[in-house]
Formats: structure tokens, C-alpha cells, sequence
């Protein structure tokens, strides 16, 4: 229609606040409604358990969260430019073990190995934004197919073995024992502190890592130009085309970016098990999805952020970490992950929906 | 109680606005009523309550006397309301066949679970037919062209017993030869006791159509009166509350400057074919032509938005390579787009946001960081410049009206050093007042650039231009100069029943 109605149009001061008491409780609910959530959260956990609201419990719980917030922001970040990455577990676990395996198998050293392995994550991304943009394959599909193509990749690497110290070079006629080990200088990555004191075990590296990937993401996408850009493709890529914004290339790097987080986050992962196990990132993806979307929630977003990703990712770490301190059974656990998880969209979607 | 649909005191409130006001107006079997007003006289919300959109307002709707409750859509096609949309997109299953979607609501009360192919394509044939619209029912929607669905449309509404049918701005996006078949349509229905209830902007489709004119103002009704009254100034009078000035602004006062944009043989198969066209400073460049006849591609070819089977471009004199709407954008040539929300605006960001979008550079800092101060400033001084209202940067897109969405779309290219600047159908769907500020706006960028401004309405082309192209079937076919506008000799160009000079390029 042509015609732009008044409920199409409320006069700007109503756009977001609701009419009377009603109205505001919905907007109370909409903006702080997953904060609050967490609160709830941790209030609740700690009076079941003492250990709970320890400065060491929390550390493990961030510590838990860190290398899920890592993929999470990748795929955030895909989503900001109404793109979607589902390669990303598949990224990190086959990043697991090609770190690995090159520095167990190959003897190669710690920082090559890490090169080598971003390198890879880089071309990863470099292909999904080939058969997205040049190829035209829906992102959800070309994603889905490179998951399996990590997977396989993964595994065709070792043969379809973990790697460990010691293990057999799957690749030698005669299977002689491999020689090379995981460096202690990359196994700080994932199980190093700083700042360690008297009486304070100090903070975990991959904490460090992931707040300076969150801080950076989120300042990239909230206050710079090309973050700006990103959420002008991902709101309507045809009006960004005709304002001549490189569209494409704002997508190539949405891919990029994600598939490196992804990389990185499975050098981080391997660092901490201090081993290649297979498929060690799988769970990362669905996480990570959840983590993205619990993230439109939080101070009424309705948008991928960064902020709220992370605060996603904490959700779902302390959910975890607590349901288990109560000993609450791990097969229960994916269920009620689910459950908070529609919730919250429900808070994010069918809420803002009744106010506007 | 006499026969027919009447409306009594029909009024609709939302937090701070009155959309509608004690509004009566009564349709009658084989009668058509024509329903003009502005932008925001009331028009949708009147059709909105009518066919159910609303569960609250005020005053009743009475059928042959008897007081009907409207409250959900079921309730208005019980009574037999039913309306076509200008978007007929969205009450249309793309995938599904002709005859699906013409039997849609019946199909879910057909007895049996096995669908009988060939009776229902049978039947929807026969609805069709009393339509006189000739379609294969076998083919998917989504392969038809807008008219064909919007007379799908209108063959379902027929197919569910319709007593009154209402057209909202039908003939928005429809050529000549369409619009005429739309008419007979609704001359027949006309004549088999539909009552017709038919809103347009276009005040000469109003006198072709309608009995009765009624009109809305500000969610009033204004006044109404039998269609062989019919004054020009009176409706336009009643409609805007002032008497209509000329809309246009002067035309160019001093001969036209250098030539900026210079195109030769610009060819994409099937869209355009050799089209050659020189844009000069100081000027509008108008160009005319129906729905379909290539306006658009060759705007979106000089914006770089499709590629270019074969052609050059210059401008100011230098080839240049338009490949991309960046490197048109680069080289100063900016286009307002057909379809502003579609392609002109971010509706969920703030007009502040949108205005700054395409030269994000000029308000960066070091490390790409937006300098915001400096962004809201600039947007409130184009929203000063332009009048958008409300005047307010931090308003999200999808909360103006029509009209300021458009001056948004154009706000945005002030930021920039234009050489260039297209229009594609830029007052589409916007209020008089904001075409006025749209055609000022074109003319004061003359100042600085070649202005390129491409319409289906042909009395607009020629009120706004100082030269004018016409288009038709992918070619420029003829070329006038002010003093010879001739309309019904562009008229003849544009419909294709003149054909083209070959000695008239030169």
C-alpha cells in the first residue's frame, strides 16, 4: 500500500515505549529481561551450593564459556550481515587437529603450527564465500556442506585417529611412534594464567583472549564504519548495494572473520585438552547458535551483537555449569537448553512484537 | 432499509492520533464509488476496517440494513467484502498453480482428501471466464506479471460470492493496456450488482470509473458528490484544503551548462537496446515512458546496479567504467531508486544512520571510528534542508510517512559532490505536499549536477523537465525540448503507436 497508516507509523516518542503500566513492563521485560534471567540464574545456583559463587568457580565458568563466546562471535558476526555460518564446529574441530597433529606428527614447531592452522581457517572462510557469493548457494546450504567438508577433512587428516604423544603416525607404512609433542609454550594457551599472586591462581589465558576478541568485535561493529556497513548489508543488502557499499566484500569478510573465530577458538580448545581428540568441536555450533540469538534478547537488541552474544554465551555456561554442581543429570541438560532457549527468543521476538 | 453496504460514523484512534473521524458513506449495489484524499486522509484506515483489519473502532457497518460485525477478515468475506490490494503479493501462494490460488479458501472445505486435478482447474477456469480473464490455470504464480495476479485476485474475490469489492490504489504499477483491461473488469462486475468501492490517487482514473466521489481529509470526510459534477479544482481543493498551486518549479532559467553524462549504445538483452542520451548541468533531463518500457533498467544500467551488454559511459568527458554502484557512487552519479523500501532506506535504522550511509568516510575518525556528533549534526541539518519530518535523527526509518522516507532516500546523496542525480519514479505513492518539496529538490541540485528524472507519469515528465526522453520497449524513441512538449505527440511515442524516427538522432 502507499498509504502509511498510523499503526504503521506511531509518532516517534511511542515507537518504543509501551501505553501505561502494561506497556512499560513489557519493555522492562524486553530490554533487562535476560539480564535479570542471569541474576535469577545465579542467585538461585548459589544458594544450592556454597562453591558456586566462588572466584574459582566463576573463572572456570569463563573459562568453560571463553572458547563457545570465541565461535559465537563468529557466528555473530555472520548473522550481522543477514548471513549464517554453520561450518563453524566443524572449523574449530578440524583446527584441533590440524594444530595438533602438526606438531605431534610433522614435528612442527608450536608458532608454525599455529600459523599454518589460521592459514587454513582463513582459506575456509575464502571458500565459504565462494560458493555463497560467486556460486549463489544460500548460506545456510554452502555452510552446511563445508561442515562436512571440515568434518571429513578432519578426519581424513589422521586417518580418522585422535592425536596424543606417542601415537602412531597413521601415515607411516610401518605406523612407527610418533616423536613430536605438544609444545608446553602452545599448551599456555588454553591452560596458562597471568597475574598469578599469593592466594589468586590468576586469571586464565583464553579469558584474556576472549575478551579482547569480544571488546574488539563488539567496537568494530557498534562504533566504527565498516561495522556500520555490516548491518547495512545485513538489514537490506539492496538498498546498501545502491548507497555503494561493497556489499561483496562486506560479506567476504563477515565469512572470513567468522571462520578465523572459529579457528582460533579450536587452537584454544586444543591448547586446553592438550591433545587432538576428533570431533572435539562439534558442540561448539549449536552453542554458539544459541549463544547468537539468546543474544537479540538482551537490551532489546533484536539484533546480532556482540555484547549480547556474550552474555548468551554466559547463560548457557552458568545454566550448564550449575546444573551439573547440582547434579543435575548431563542428559537433562540439552532439553533445558532448549527450553531457556525459546524462552528467550520469546522474550526477544513475540514480546517486542505486541508492543510495536 | 434501502439495499447496499453503509457505513455509519466509522472513527479509529491510536495513542495520539485520530486516523479516522466519523466517517458515513454508503456503497450501493452496481455502483461505484470513488474514495480520493491525501496522504493520510484516512483512505487504508477506512478500507482496513471495512475487510476486518481492526478488532476496536468506532460506528457500525450495516448491510441492506442490518448491522453487520466486523471484526476479523472472516467476518468482512462472510459478508461478502473483499478487497485488492496494490500488494497483491502478499494474499497470493507463489508456488502453488492459478487455480490453487483462486479456489484457495474453498479448498479447505472440499469434501474428499483426494484432489480432483481436472475438476479444479475446470472450475477455476469458469471463474476466470467470469472476469473475462484468459490465464493458464496451470501455471504457477509465480510466473505471472503483476496484472495478472492482481485480476487473480479480483477472480477470487468473484469465485467467493463478493457483494462489494474495494481497489486500493490498483493501477499504481500498470501499464496503459492493463489499467484499460482493469476498467472493463470493473465495468462488468459493475453490471452484475457488485458494489465498487475504488481509492486512487490519480483523479482522471476517478472520473473514467466512478458514480460517486467522496472525499477524505485529515480522517474526515470532507464532502462527496455524483461524479458528473466532477471539477478538477473543487476535488483537489477539497482534498489538500487549499487550492492547488502549480506544483512544479520554474523551469531552468538559463541554458543548460556543459554535458556531464554522456552515454552511447547502452544495450542489456531484452531490457535495453542502444540506448544513447546526454545529461547536461543546470537541466532536468525527463524521461518518459510506460510501465516496462526500459526507465528503470537504464537507470539502474547508469548506476551500475546491472551489468551492461554493450555501451560507454562518460562523464565529464572521461570514459569511466560504471560496473558497480560504487564506482558510480565514486564518480558522483547517484540514483534514487524505484522502490524506496525495498531499495532506497534501512527501515529499522535511524534516518540519522541512513543519511550518512553512502559516505560513512566523511564522518570517520581514525580506525574507522564514527565520529557521532558529527553524524547527528549533518543529519539535522539535511533533515532542515529537506523538512523531513518528524525532524528528529533518531527516528527509525520505518516510522515516517512516504513521503519523508523519500527525502530521506535523497538526503542521503547531499552528503556527496553529485555530478549526476536520477530519480525512478520518486513521487510514487506521496502526498502532493511532498512531491512539491521532491520536484524543488531535483530542480535545486541542477545547481550543482545533470538531473535525470524518469517517470510512467507523463504530465509529470513534462511539468518537471526541461528536456524530456521517450522510452518505449527498450529504446529512446523520441527527444523534445521545452518549448515543444507535445503531449498526446509523447503520449503516441510512449505507447509505441508512433514509431521511431530514424533520422532523429543526431
Amino acid at each position: 500500500m502507499t498509504e502509511v497508516s498510523p499503526t504503521q507509523a506511531p509518532p516517534a516518542s511511542d515507537a518504543t515505549s509501551g501505553d501505561g503500566l502494561r506497556g512499560q513492563v513489557y519493555d522492562f521485560i524486553v530490554k533487562y529481561g535476560m539480564l535479570v534471567a542471569i541474576g535469577i540464574l545465579i542467585l538461585f545456583f548459589s544458594t544450592q551450593n556454597d562453591a558456586f559463587l566462588t572466584i574459582n568457580n566463576l573463572f572456570l565458568i569463563a573459562r568453560a564459556v571463553s572458547i563457545l563466546c570465541i565461535v559465537a562471535i563468529g557466528v555473530t558476526i555472520s548473522v550481522s550481515v543477514d548471513g549464517f555460518d554453520v561450518s563453524v564446529g566443524a572449523v574449530t574441530g578440524l583446527s584441533v587437529l590440524l594444530s595438533t597433529s602438526l606438531m605431534v606428527i610433522w614435528n612442527v614447531e608450536w608458532y608454525l603450527a599455529i600459523l599454518i592452522t589460521l592459514v587454513a581457517g582463513l582459506i575456509v572462510g575464502l571458500l565459504n564465500s565462494f560458493f555463497i557469493i560467486k556460486l549463489r548457494i544460500p548460506d545456510l546450504l554452502a555452510t552446511l556442506g563445508m561442515l562436512y567438508l571440515a568434518q571429513g577433512a578432519q578426519l581424513m587428516l589422521t586417518q580418522g585417529e585422535s592425536v596424543f604423544r606417542g601415537m602412531f603416525n597413521p601415515w607411516n607404512a610401518e605406523r612407527v611412534q610418533t616423536t613430536g609433542d605438544i609444545a608446553e609454550a602452545f599448551k599456555q594457551i588454553g591452560q596458562g594464567f597471568i597475574l598469578e599472586s599469593e592466594g589468586f591462581r590468576g586469571i586464565p589465558i583464553p579469558i584474556i583472549i576472549m575478551l579482547v576478541i569480544a571488546i574488539s568485535a563488539h567496537v568494530f561493529l557498534q562504533y566504527t564504519r565498516w561495522g556500520r556497513m555490516f548491518y547495512a548489508v545485513g538489514g537490506n543488502r539492496e538498498a546498501a548495494r545502491l548507497s555503494g557499499i561493497p556489499v561483496d566484500r562486506i560479506r567476504l569478510f563477515a565469512y572470513l572473520i567468522s571462520a578465523v573465530l572459529a579457528t582460533i577458538a579450536g587452537i584454544v580448545l586444543a591448547s586446553r585438552i592438550g591433545s587432538g581428540a576428533i570431533r572435539a568441536g562439534d558442540p561448539y555450533l549449536l552453542d554458539a547458535v544459541a549463544a547468537t540469538f539468546f543474544g537479540f534478547a538482551v537490551l532489546g537488541a533484536r539484533r546480532p551483537n556482540v555484547f549480547g552474544t556474550v552474555i548468551g554465551a554466559l547463560f548457557v555456561g552458568i545454566m550448564l555449569n550449575g546444573l551439573t554442581m547440582m547434579n543435575v543429570e548431563w542428559f537433562f541438560q540439552d532439553f533445558i537448553k532448549g527450553f531457556v532457549l525459546i524462552a528467550s527468543l520469546a522474550m526477544s521476538f513475540f514480546l517486542v512484537k505486541r508492543n510495536g | 432499509m434501502a439495499d447496499g453496504l453503509q457505513a455509519v460514523g466509522l472513527g479509529k484512534r491510536f495513542p495520539g492520533v485520530v486516523a479516522l473521524e466519523d466517517v458515513s458513506l454508503r456503497l450501493e449495489p452496481g455502483r461505484v464509488m470513488a474514495l480520493v484524499g491525501a496522504n493520510g486522509a484516512g483512505k487504508s484506515t477506512l478500507i482496513k476496517i471495512l475487510t476486518g483489519y481492526y478488532e476496536t473502532y468506532e460506528g457500525q457497518v450495516e448491510i441492506d440494513g442490518r448491522v453487520v460485525h466486523i471484526h476479523e477478515p472472516t467476518d468482512a468475506a462472510r459478508a461478502g467484502i473483499q478487497a485488492v490490494y496494490q500488494e497483491v503479493d502478499t494474499v497470493l501462494v507463489p508456488t502453488l498453480t492459478v487455480s490453487e490460488n483462486v479456489l484457495l479458501n474453498q479448498l479447505r472445505s472440499r469434501r474428499g482428501t483426494v484432489l480432483n486435478w481436472a475438476a479444479l482447474h475446470k472450475e477455476a477456469e469458469a471463474v476466470l471466464e467470469r472476469v473475462g480473464l484468459t490465464l493458464d490455470v496451470r501455471r504457477r504464480v509465480e510466473d505471472l506479471v503483476l496484472h495478472e495476479k492482481q485480476m487473480l485476485v479480483i477472480a477470487r474475490a468473484v469465485s467467493q460470492q463478493v457483494k462489494y469489492l474495494i481497489f486500493d490504489e490498483p493501477t499504481t504499477s500498470l501499464s496503459l493496456p492493463e489499467v484499460e483491461q482493469l476498467f472493463t473488469i470493473i465495468r462488468t462486475l459493475k453490471a452484475q450488482g457488485v458494489g465498487i468501492l475504488y481509492i486512487s490517487h490519480r483523479l482522471m482514473e476517478v472520473t473514467a470509473l466512478a458514480d460517486d466521489i467522496t472525499v477524505l481529509r485529515n480522517g474526515r470526510k470532507i464532502t462527496q458528490f455524483p461524479a458528473d459534477e466532477f471539477d478538477f479544482g473543487r476535488v483537489s481543493e477539497a482534498m489538500l484544503g487549499t487550492a492547488i498551486q502549480d506544483i512544479y518549479p520554474p523551469k531552468a532559467a538559463n541554458a543548460p551548462g556543459d554535458v556531464v553524462l554522456e552515454a552511447r549504445d547502452l544495450t542489456r538483452r531484452g531490457k535495453l537496446d542502444g540506448v544513447s542520451l546526454s545529461a547536461r548541468q543546470g537541466e532536468i533531463l525527463g524521461v518518459a515512458g510506460l510501465v516496462g518500457a526500459g526507465k528503470t533498467e537504464l537507470l539502474r544500467a547508469l548506476f551500475g546496479a546491472d551489468a551492461l551488454d554493450g555501451g560507454r559511459v562518460q562523464i565529464d568527458g572521461r570514459q569511466v567504467a560504471l560496473k558497480t554502484p560504487q564506482q558510480a557512487v565514486n564518480h558522483g552519479v547517484y540514483l534514487v531508486p524505484e522502490e524506496r523500501r525495498a531499495q532506497g532506506v534501512l527501515v529499522e535504522e535511524k534516518v540519522g544512520q541512513n543519511i550518512s550511509l553512502p559516505f560513512l568516510s566523511q564522518f570517520s575518525r581514525a580506525l574507522g571510528l564514527i565520529d557521532r556528533l558529527r553524524e547527528r549534526t549533518h543529519a539535522a541539518h539535511t533533515i532542515e534542508r529537506l523538512g523531513i519530518l518528524p525532524p528528529n535523527p533518531e527516528v527509525e526509518v520505518k516510522n515516517l510517512s512516504g513521503g519523508n522516507q523519500q527525502k530521506v532516500v535523497i538526503g542521503k546523496w547531499l552528503t556527496g559532490q553529485p555530478r549526476v542525480v536520477m530519480f525512478d519514479e520518486a513521487t510514487q505513492g506521496i502526498d502532493v505536499k511532498a512531491k512539491q518539496d521532491v520536484y524543488r529538490i531535483a530542480r535545486d541540485l541542477t545547481q550543482s549536477a545533470a538531473v535525470i528524472y524518469a517517470s510512467s507519469d507523463i504530465d509529470e515528465v513534462i511539468g518537471i523537465a526541461d528536456r524530456l526522453i521517450v522510452m518505449h520497449d527498450g529504446q529512446v524513441v523520441a527527444e523534445f525540448t521545452t518549448d515543444a512538449f507535445d503531449r498526446n505527440l509523447i503520449l503516441e511515442y510512449a505507447t509505441g503507436a508512433r514509431e521511431k524516427e530514424t533520422h532523429d538522432r543526431g
